[in-house]
C-alpha cells in the first residue's frame, strides 16, 4: 500500500498550469480595481521630478526613446508621465530613437494618444514643428550619441520636417531646435529605455548636459552607480518609478500649503521642493497607467514571495520526513 | 530669423532634398558601390583579409583619434581653429558623416536580413518542404506590413491634407489597416510574448529557488527586502508600525508626523532597501562593470588589430 502523501509533498508536485492560472488571476483581477495606493517615492524619482519641474520654459528637452511594446507596461508609463509634465509646462521637446527601428512608431502612438487625451479635456494639443520635433530613428546608438555630444547641429542638420504650413524645412529652423547650438543648451536629456543605451548616453553625454533616465526595472540597478556619482541627475525605474512619477505629479514634493503645513513630506529629500503638476495645468491627467498596474504589481510580487516561501517550507518538511523515515 | 536658426550650409554631402542633383548622386553612388563590390569578388582570400582588416582598422582608428586628439568644446558656428588645432576641428567635422555612414551600413543589415528571409522561405516553398505554409504566412505578412507601412508614411509625409491624418476621424483605409497590423497585432503579440516570462519566473521561484546554503540565504534575504520595498502599500504599513513603535517607546525626537529623526527610522523598509542598494548592490555592480569594461577594451583591441581568433586572422 502506498503511503499517503503529506500536503507539502502534494504542493511540491503541483501542476505548473495551476501556478500559471493563479498568476493570471492574481494579475488580471486587480486591473479592474482602481486603487490609489500609498507610496514613498524613491529619491531618484523625486530628483527626476524636481529636475523636470525646474527646466526653464525657453529650453528644449531632448527625449531619447529606446523601447518597444515588449516593455510597454513600464516604458510607456514612463514616456507618458514625462510627456505629460512637458506638455503641461509647455516645454518644447525633440524626440528620437537611437536603437530599435520600431521605437519611433511606438512613441508616435504615445504622442497621438496624449494629444487626443488633451483635446478631450479641452487642453491645447502639442503640434509637430511648433511644440515638438520627431526625428525618427538613428540606428547606431554609439555613433549617434557620440555625435550628439560633439556637435548636435551637424547630426540633426540634414533632417527635415513639415512646418505648420506643410512645407518641408530643416528641423534646425523649427522653434524647437532654433536655439539649440550644442547639447549643453538642452534643458534636460532624458533617456527612456529598456536596454543598455543609458550606459552609452552616460559615456557620451554626461558632463555636457543634465542627463536623466527612465528605465525598466531590470535595467534600473545599472543606473544607480551613475546616479550616485552625479552623472545621472534623476531616474525612474520600473513600474514603481511610473507610479512614483504619477504620485509626484498629483502631490508634488515637500509642498508648503497656504496654511503653512508641508504636504507630501519626504524627509529623504527635505531640500527639494516641487509643486504638483495640477497646480500648473489643473485639467492634466496625473494618475494613469502606473495606478492601473500598481495593484497587479503588488499581487504578482506577493505571489512570487509566497511561492518561494511555500516551496522552501515544502522542501524542508519533505527532508525532515525522509530523515524521520 | 535668428542666426542660430539657420541650417548648416549645404555641402557636397548634403544636397537639396528632391533635387535632380540628389538623384544623380544617389545613382552614381549606387553604381560606384556595386562596381567596387563586384571588383572585390575577384580578390583572392589573402587580399580579402587585407581589405576587411583595413576597413576595421580605419573605422577603429577614427574613434581612437577622436578620443586622443583634443577637439573643440562648445564650438560656435564662427569659431576657427588656431594653429595646431586644425586636425581636431577636422575630426569633429567628420564625425556626423562617419555616424551617417555607420547608420547606412546598419540599414544594409536590414536589407541583408530581408534577403536572407526571402532566400530561405522562398526556397522552402519552391521545394515544397514540410511547414511551407508557415513560410508563406511569414512572407505575406512581411510584404503586407511593409506595403501598408510605406503607404501610410507617404500619405502622412507628402499627401494632400496630411495634417488632418493626426485625427482618427480623418483616417483612410490605409491608416486603419496599418493600425490594425502594427498596433493591433504585431505590438500585442510582442507584448504577450514578453509577458510570458512572468509565468516561467513564478514556476522557477516555486520549484528552483531553494535555501540550501548561507550564500543562497543572503541572496534570498536581500531579494526579499528589495521586492518588499517596491510595494508601496506594504512600505506605508511597515513604516507606520515603526513610527508607532518609536512613539510607544517614547524615543527622543520621535513624533508621528515624521518631522524629526529617530533611531528606529533606520528600520523603515525603504531605508533598509536603500542601504542594501547603496552599500551592497551598487558597489558590486561597479566592480562588475569595471571588469566588463576592461574585458571589452581587451576584446576591442584584439578585434581592431585583427588578432582575434575566428575573426580576420582565421
Amino acid at each position: 500500500m502506498t503511503p499517503q502523501k503529506s500536503i507539502w509533498e502534494k504542493l511540491q508536485e503541483i501542476d505548473r498550469r495551476i501556478l500559471y492560472l493563479i498568476l493570471a488571476i492574481a494579475v488580471t483581477v486587480p486591473l479592474w480595481i482602481p486603487a490609489k495606493l500609498p507610496v514613498i517615492p524613491d529619491s531618484t524619482s523625486m530628483d527626476l521630478y524636481g529636475q523636470l519641474m525646474s527646466v526653464p520654459e525657453d529650453k528644449t528637452v531632448f527625449v531619447q526613446s529606446d523601447w518597444t511594446v515588449s516593455t510597454r507596461g513600464e516604458s510607456q508609463g514612463h514616456l507618458e508621465a514625462l510627456l505629460r509634465i512637458l506638455m503641461a509646462r509647455r516645454i518644447k521637446f525633440v524626440i528620437y530613437a537611437a536603437a530599435d527601428p520600431q521605437a519611433p512608431q511606438v512613441f508616435r502612438n504615445v504622442i497621438l494618444g496624449l494629444n487626443q487625451e488633451r483635446e478631450a479635456r479641452g487642453l491645447p494639443p502639442y503640434r509637430q514643428w511648433e511644440d515638438y520635433i520627431d526625428l525618427g530613428a538613428f540606428l547606431n546608438a554609439e555613433g549617434t550619441l557620440n555625435s550628439i555630444g560633439q556637435d548636435v547641429r551637424k547630426l540633426f542638420g540634414p533632417r527635415r520636417s513639415a512646418d505648420t504650413e506643410g512645407r518641408e524645412r530643416p528641423v534646425l529652423e523649427s522653434p524647437v531646435l532654433s536655439r539649440v547650438q550644442k547639447i549643453g543648451d538642452a534643458g534636460l536629456y532624458v533617456v527612456v529605455t529598456a536596454s543598455a543605451t543609458i550606459d552609452v548616453a552616460v559615456q557620451r553625454i554626461s558632463g555636457k548636459t543634465k542627463l536623466a533616465a527612465m528605465t525598466t526595472g531590470v535595467v534600473f540597478p545599472s543606473v544607480l552607480p551613475f546616479y550616485q556619482s552625479g552623472q545621472v541627475v534623476g531616474a525612474a525605474g520600473g513600474l514603481k518609478g511610473v507610479y512614483d512619477m504619477e504620485f509626484l505629479m498629483a502631490n508634488g514634493v515637500n509642498v508648503v500649503s497656504p496654511t503653512g503645513k508641508v504636504e507630501a513630506q519626504f524627509p529623504a529629500k527635505a531640500e527639494l521642493t516641487a509643486p504638483p503638476l495640477t497646480e500648473i495645468e489643473p485639467k492634466t491627467v496625473t494618475f494613469a497607467r502606473g495606478q492601473r498596474y500598481f495593484l497587479s504589481f503588488h499581487a504578482a510580487i506577493v505571489l512570487l514571495i509566497i511561492a518561494v516561501v511555500v516551496g522552501n517550507i515544502g522542501m524542508y518538511k519533505m527532508r525532515k520526513n525522509r530523515r524521520g523515515a | 530669423m535668428i542666426p542660430l536658426a539657420q541650417a548648416p550650409p549645404i555641402t557636397f554631402w548634403g544636397v537639396q532634398p528632391g533635387s535632380g542633383e540628389m538623384w544623380v548622386k544617389i545613382v552614381v553612388a549606387l553604381v560606384v558601390c556595386l562596381l567596387i563590390m563586384f571588383g572585390l569578388t575577384f580578390l583572392p582570400n589573402a587580399g580579402r583579409k587585407a581589405v576587411v582588416w583595413g576597413f576595421t582598422f580605419a573605422g577603429g582608428l577614427f574613434y581612437v583619434l577622436l578620443w586622443i586628439v583634443p577637439t573643440p568644446i562648445n564650438r560656435g558656428p564662427s569659431d576657427l581653429p588656431r594653429p595646431g588645432e586644425e586636425f581636431g576641428f577636422w575630426l569633429q567635422d567628420a564625425l556626423p558623416h562617419i555616424v551617417n555612414s555607420a547608420n547606412i551600413l546598419t540599414a544594409f543589415l536590414l536589407g541583408l536580413g530581408i534577403y536572407s528571409l526571402l532566400r530561405v522561405h522562398l526556397g522552402r516553398i519552391a521545394k515544397r518542404q514540410p511547414d511551407r505554409e508557415f513560410s508563406a504566412i511569414l512572407l505575406v505578412c512581411m510584404v503586407v506590413m511593409a506595403g501598408f507601412g510605406y503607404a501610410d508614411w507617404i500619405m502622412r509625409r507628402f499627401g494632400e491634407g496630411r495634417e488632418k491624418l493626426e485625427l482618427m476621424q480623418n483616417w483612410t483605409p490605409v491608416q486603419y489597416a496599418f493600425d490594425l497590423m502594427f498596433d493591433g497585432l504585431l505590438q500585442q503579440m510582442d507584448a504577450a510574448m514578453f509577458s510570458m516570462i512572468a509565468f516561467f519566473i513564478l514556476s522557477a521561484a516555486y520549484r528552483a529557488f531553494r535555501i540550501r546554503s548561507v550564500e543562497s540565504t543572503v541572496l534570498m534575504a536581500s531579494a526579499l527586502i528589495l521586492m518588499l520595498s517596491l510595494l508601496g502599500a506594504l512600505v506605508a504599513l511597515w513604516n507606520g508600525g515603526v513610527d508607532a513603535m518609536a512613539v510607544a517607546l517614547n524615543l527622543p525626537n520621535a513624533s508621528v508626523d515624521l518631522k524629526e529623526a529617530h533611531f528606529l527610522n533606520n528600520f523603515k523598509l525603504n531605508e533598509v532597501a536603500n542601504w542594501v542598494r547603496s552599500f551592497l548592490q551598487v558597489p558590486a555592480l561597479r566592480a562588475l562593470e569595471f571588469g566588463v569594461g576592461l574585458g571589452a577594451l581587451a576584446m576591442g583591441l584584439r578585434l581592431w588589430l585583427g588578432l582575434e581568433k575566428g575573426g580576420i586572422s582565421a
